[in-house]
C-alpha cells in the first residue's frame, strides 16, 4: 500500500517536473512559430516548422554530419597537441618552482590574447586550410590545461612523495604511481574547460576563415557551414540549425568528460 | 553546501583569463609574504621583476633569432620593428582610437548584462518556482556559444556597433546569470536566520544580510564575464565590425603590414590584462570580507 502511493508520489513528482522543464521553452518556440506565420511568406526569417524542416534536409544530404565530424576532428587533433604541450609543460612546471618562475611571465602576458587575436597570423603562417584552425584551437585549450596541470601537480601532498622515495620506489614509479593519479583530478577538469574552449574556438576560427578567404569551401567544418549560409545562401534557418548542433555537441562534450572524471575517479564522488 | 566554482559556471569558465580564478595564483608566496619583513619583502619583488625582465629578454632573443631563420618579415618581423610599429600608432592616434572603441563597447555590453542577469539572478535564486520555470529555457542556451550567434546576429544587425555589443552581453549574461543564484542561493541560512530572529524581515534583510553575502560570488561571476566577452569581443570585431581592435588585425593583415598586426595583438593582451587588474583591485575594494570566503 505505502509503496504504491510512495510511487504514485515519485510518478506525479516526475510528471511535474517534466512540466516545469518543458513549459517556457515549449511556449517560446509556440510563440516564435506564431510570429513567424504573421510574416510574409517570402521572409528570409527563421520559424520553428522550416527549421526542423532544413535540418532534416540537411542530415539527409549529409553536409551536416560530414561537417560537424570535420569540426569534431579538428577539436580532438587541436586538443591532443595542446594536452601533450601543457599536460608535459604543465607538470614540469608544476613540480619544478626554478623552471615555473622564469617561464611564468612569458605565460601570463600570453593569457590575456583572446584566441581570435591570433587567427589574421595564422591564416598568415599557414593559409586558409584546416592548419590555422587547428592553430587557434590548440592555443585556446592550451592555457586551461597548463594552468589546471601546474595547480594539481604543485599541490601534491609532499608526504606522499616523500613516503615513496623513503621506500624506494625509483623516480619513475613515483611519477606514475603517486604523482599522476594525484594530480588527475586538476588535469581532468583542465581537460574539460579546455575541450569547452576548444570548441568554441573552432566555430570562430572556422567562422572567421569562411568569412576572411571567401567562400572557397577550403575549410569546411561547421561554422564555414553557418557563414556560407549567412553570406551566399542566406538560409537563416540552416544557421538555427547549426546553432542548435553546435548547442548540442558543447553538451554532450561537457557531459562526456564529466562521466569520465566520475568513472576515473570514483573516489571524489562519494 | 558550497558548490565548487566550476559547478557553478562550466562552459563558460574557460576562457584563457578566466582561469586566474581556479588557479589559487600566489598562493603560496602571499603567505610568504605576510611573514617577511619589508626588507625581505623589497627584496622579494625586486628579484621577481629580476626574473620577468630576464625571461622577457630570453623570450625577444628567440624571437628575433627566429626572424633571422625565417627571414621573411611578413611572416614574422622583426622584435624591432614591432615596437615601432606599436610607438608609430601610438603617437597617430590610432592604437587608443580602436582600443578605445572596443573598450567602450566593453563596457556598454558589460553594463547591460549586469542590469538584467543580476536582478534575474536575484529573482531564481529566491523563488525555487521562477527558478524551475527559468532554468530549462538557461541550460538550453547557455550550451551555444556567443560565437555561434554571429552569423545570425550579423543577418539581424548588420555590421556595425551593435552585433560586438549584442554577443558580449550574451557572453557575459550566463556567468553573471549563474553565479548571481548561486550566491544568493549560498548564503549561509545562518546568517539569514539570525537576522530574522532579531526582526530583519523583507528589504532590509536584502540589504543588510543576502547582498553583501552574495556579492564576492557575483563578483567572481562578473570576472568570468569580463574574460568571456573580451574573448568574444575580438572574434565579433574580426568578422562583423568596421572598427576596434579585432578589425584592427584583419584590417593590417590583408595589407600586409605585419608589424602592424603584432602591435594589436599586443595591445590586446595588454588592455585585457589592465581591465582584469582593474578588476580584481576593485573585487577587493568592493568586497574586501571575500577573502575569508576563498573567493577572492
Amino acid at each position: 500500500m505505502t509503496t504504491t502511493t510512495a510511487a504514485a508520489a515519485s510518478d506525479s513528482s516526475r510528471w511535474s517536473a517534466v512540466f516545469h522543464a518543458t513549459l517556457v521553452p515549449v511556449l517560446l518556440v509556440l510563440a516564435w512559430q506564431a510570429w513567424s506565420m504573421t510574416l510574409p511568406a517570402n521572409s528570409p526569417a527563421p520559424s520553428p516548422s522550416r527549421v526542423v524542416a532544413a535540418f532534416v534536409d540537411l542530415v539527409a544530404t549529409g553536409g551536416l554530419v560530414q561537417a560537424t565530424l570535420l569540426s569534431l576532428g579538428r577539436v580532438l587533433v587541436g586538443f591532443l597537441f595542446a594536452m601533450v604541450v601543457g599536460v608535459g609543460l604543465g607538470a614540469l612546471m608544476g613540480s619544478n618552482v626554478r623552471i615555473k618562475d622564469n617561464l611564468d611571465p612569458i605565460i601570463e602576458s600570453f593569457r590575456p590574447i583572446a584566441p581570435m587575436a591570433l587567427l589574421p597570423m595564422a591564416i598568415l603562417w599557414f593559409g586558409t586550410g584546416t592548419a590555422p584552425s587547428l592553430f587557434i584551437v590548440a592555443y585556446a585549450a592550451f592555457f586551461p590545461l597548463l594552468l589546471n596541470t601546474i595547480h594539481a601537480v604543485s599541490r601534491v601532498d609532499r608526504k606522499l612523495v616523500l613516503a615513496g622515495m623513503t621506500m624506494g620506489i625509483p623516480r619513475p614509479r613515483i611519477l606514475t604511481k603517486i604523482i599522476l593519479p594525484a594530480a588527475l583530478p586538476g588535469v581532468l577538469l583542465g581537460a574539460r574547460l579546455a575541450m569547452g574552449v576548444a570548441w568554441t574556438a573552432i566555430i570562430a576560427a572556422e567562422l572567421a576563415v569562411g568569412a576572411k578567404s571567401g567562400a572557397g569551401g577550403t575549410s569546411g567544418g561547421i561554422g564555414q557551414m553557418m557563414f556560407v549560409f549567412y553570406a551566399y545562401s542566406i538560409d537563416l534557418n540552416g544557421i538555427v540549425v547549426c546553432m542548435i548542433v553546435v548547442g548540442v555537441v558543447a553538451l554532450l562534450i561537457d557531459r562526456i568528460f564529466r562521466f569520465a572524471e566520475h568513472r576515473l575517479m570514483p573516489w571524489r564522488h562519494r | 553546501m558550497p558548490t565548487t566554482p566550476d559547478d557553478a559556471t562550466p562552459l563558460t569558465a574557460g576562457s584563457p583569463l578566466a582561469m586566474s580564478l581556479e588557479e589559487a595564483e600566489g598562493d603560496t608566496s602571499k603567505a610568504e609574504l605576510d611573514k617577511a619583513t619589508p626588507g625581505e619583502r623589497a627584496r622579494w619583488s625586486h628579484r621577481r621583476w629580476f626574473v620577468a625582465l630576464r625571461s622577457f629578454a630570453a623570450f625577444i632573443g628567440v624571437w628575433y633569432l627566429m626572424f633571422l631563420w625565417n627571414g621573411n618579415p611578413i611572416q614574422l618581423p622583426s622584435p624591432f620593428r614591432v615596437a615601432n610599429a606599436i610607438w608609430q600608432l601610438a603617437i597617430s592616434g590610432e592604437l587608443l582610437e580602436h582600443a578605445s572603441i572596443s573598450t567602450t563597447r566593453l563596457v556598454i555590453a558589460l553594463v547591460v548584462a549586469t542590469l538584467v542577469a543580476v536582478p534575474l539572478g536575484f529573482v531564481m535564486g529566491l523563488s525555487r518556482s521562477a527558478d524551475r520555470f527559468l532554468d530549462p529555457v538557461v541550460e538550453l542556451l547557455r550550451p551555444i556559444s556567443g560565437i555561434a550567434w554571429i552569423p545570425l546576429g550579423l543577418f539581424i544587425f548588420g555590421v556595425g556597433d551593435v552585433l560586438p555589443v549584442f554577443i558580449m552581453v550574451y557572453v557575459a549574461f550566463f556567468p553573471l546569470l549563474l553565479n548571481t543564484i548561486s550566491g544568493v542561493r549560498n548564503v549561509d541560512q545562518r546568517l539569514v536566520n539570525a537576522a530574522r530572529t532579531m526582526g530583519v524581515h523583507g528589504w532590509p534583510l536584502m540589504r543588510q544580510v543576502i547582498v553583501p553575502a552574495a556579492l564576492p560570488t557575483i563578483m567572481v561571476g562578473f570576472r568570468l564575464a569580463f574574460a568571456g566577452a573580451w574573448a568574444a569581443v575580438i572574434a565579433a570585431e574580426l568578422i562583423g565590425a568596421p572598427s576596434g581592435l579585432g578589425f584592427a588585425i584583419e584590417w593590417y593583415r590583408q595589407l600586409l603590414m605585419t608589424p602592424k598586426v603584432f602591435a594589436f595583438i599586443v595591445v590586446i593582451g595588454v588592455v585585457g590584462y589592465l581591465c582584469d587588474l582593474a578588476l580584481r583591485a576593485l573585487q577587493r575594494r568592493l568586497t574586501p570580507w571575500a577573502e575569508g570566503m576563498g573567493l577572492s
